[in-house]
């Protein structure tokens, strides 16, 4: 039902924005796109939900296996920090359109496996999907956006290493 | 300033990092020794090569590519290996920020180009760092000390700067 919503809104944008297409306004014929976040809205809110997955992914870790908070709390909180100037680059007008909810739950993935080893490489394997999924919105990102997830995903492969080296030696 | 004109202009800035990480990394390995005197050994050696591709992509530009200068000014002394890991991580943590220039700019193979480079710099870092940033290479306040990895590279201090030229020009 929500989608036949949304397909109504769609259509009803192209309608809307038909005259002007007839009328040859090149420059508001973008109009008659389907109404969606600017792309550098959808990056940040594509890197946030990044970021909230890897969260999510940690939290379940250290449920499943509290042993390994000393490694993994400082490498967490430097998500944190990533989540945080994130939503800082966000900033979102008055009246404008909520942010998307997130998807803040460790779903879609293989359970949290119970050794202590297995479950640093579910992590590393969890960062090294994350820093590819940011570099992935590059080319589409405002240039100081670009640099920021090219940070970020350069410290969640710090991340990968770190949490790889201590896997090793379980 | 002109999208090839930053192109040039952000390679240069990688190229000088490169040239000053080679200097440095030459005063570095001399005071490490074993495993530590090998790693100093191998980024050497990928510096230099990472020198001559960026200065062949400066000079398929057109550019005369930035020269390295006879000797650098460290940015603090070096006299044992404490102070040598802690030169090469300011000279990774440096590389990254280079790096991160060219991940600014418009050209997308360039931004692919320098969002790898920064990616390795930080690796290489952290290893000699011990310990990882939340952002590498950018000019973030800490929101708290940096993170420790269990069972890398002794902790360093994190001095600012870099080594600059000594005899500019």
């Amino acid at each position: 039902m929500a989608r036949d919503a949304t397909r109504r809104r769609v259509l009803a944008a192209a309608a809307a924005a038909l005259p002007l297409v007839l009328a040859g306004c090149k420059g508001i014929a973008a109009l008659g796109s389907p109404p969606k976040p600017a792309p550098d809205v959808s990056v940040a809110t594509d890197a946030i939900a990044v970021e909230q997955q890897l969260i999510a992914h940690y939290g379940a870790v250290l449920a499943a296996v509290p042993g390994l908070a000393a490694t993994l709390r400082p490498l967490l909180d430097q998500h944190h920090d990533h989540l945080a100037l994130l939503r800082a680059r966000l900033i979102v007008p008055h009246g404008g359109q909520p942010l998307p909810s997130p998807r803040a739950t460790a779903r879609g993935r293989a359970p949290v496996p119970g050794t202590t080893a297995a479950a640093l490489g579910y992590l590393r394997d969890a960062e090294d999907a994350a820093a590819a999924a940011l570099l992935a919105h590059l080319a589409a990102a405002p240039r100081s956006l670009a640099q920021l997830l090219a940070s970020i995903s350069a410290s969640e492969a710090t991340h990968a290493l770190v949490l790889g080296t201590a896997a090793r030696h379980r | 300033m002109t999208a090839a004109g930053a192109a040039v202009a952000a390679l240069q800035g990688a190229l000088a990092a490169e040239n000053s990480a080679v200097y440095g990394y030459g005063v570095a390995g001399a005071h490490l020794t074993g495993a530590r005197r090998a790693a100093a050994l191998r980024n050497w050696v990928a510096h230099q090569n990472a020198r001559d591709a960026l200065a062949a992509m400066l000079a398929a530009r057109g550019a005369q590519p930035v020269a390295a200068a006879a000797a650098y000014q460290l940015p603090f002394p070096v006299h044992g290996a404490g102070a040598a890991v802690s030169l090469a991580t300011v000279l990774e943590d440096r590389l990254c920020a280079a790096y991160l220039g060219l991940v600014g700019l418009a050209d997308q193979a360039l931004r692919a180009f320098g969002a790898r480079e920064a990616r390795t710099a930080a690796l290489r870092a952290a290893a000699w760092r011990g310990s990882t940033l939340a952002f590498p290479g950018l000019d973030v306040p800490a929101a708290r000390p940096p993170a420790r990895a269990s069972g890398s590279a002794p902790s360093s201090g994190r001095p600012h700067g870099s080594p600059t030229p000594s005899h500019p020009g």
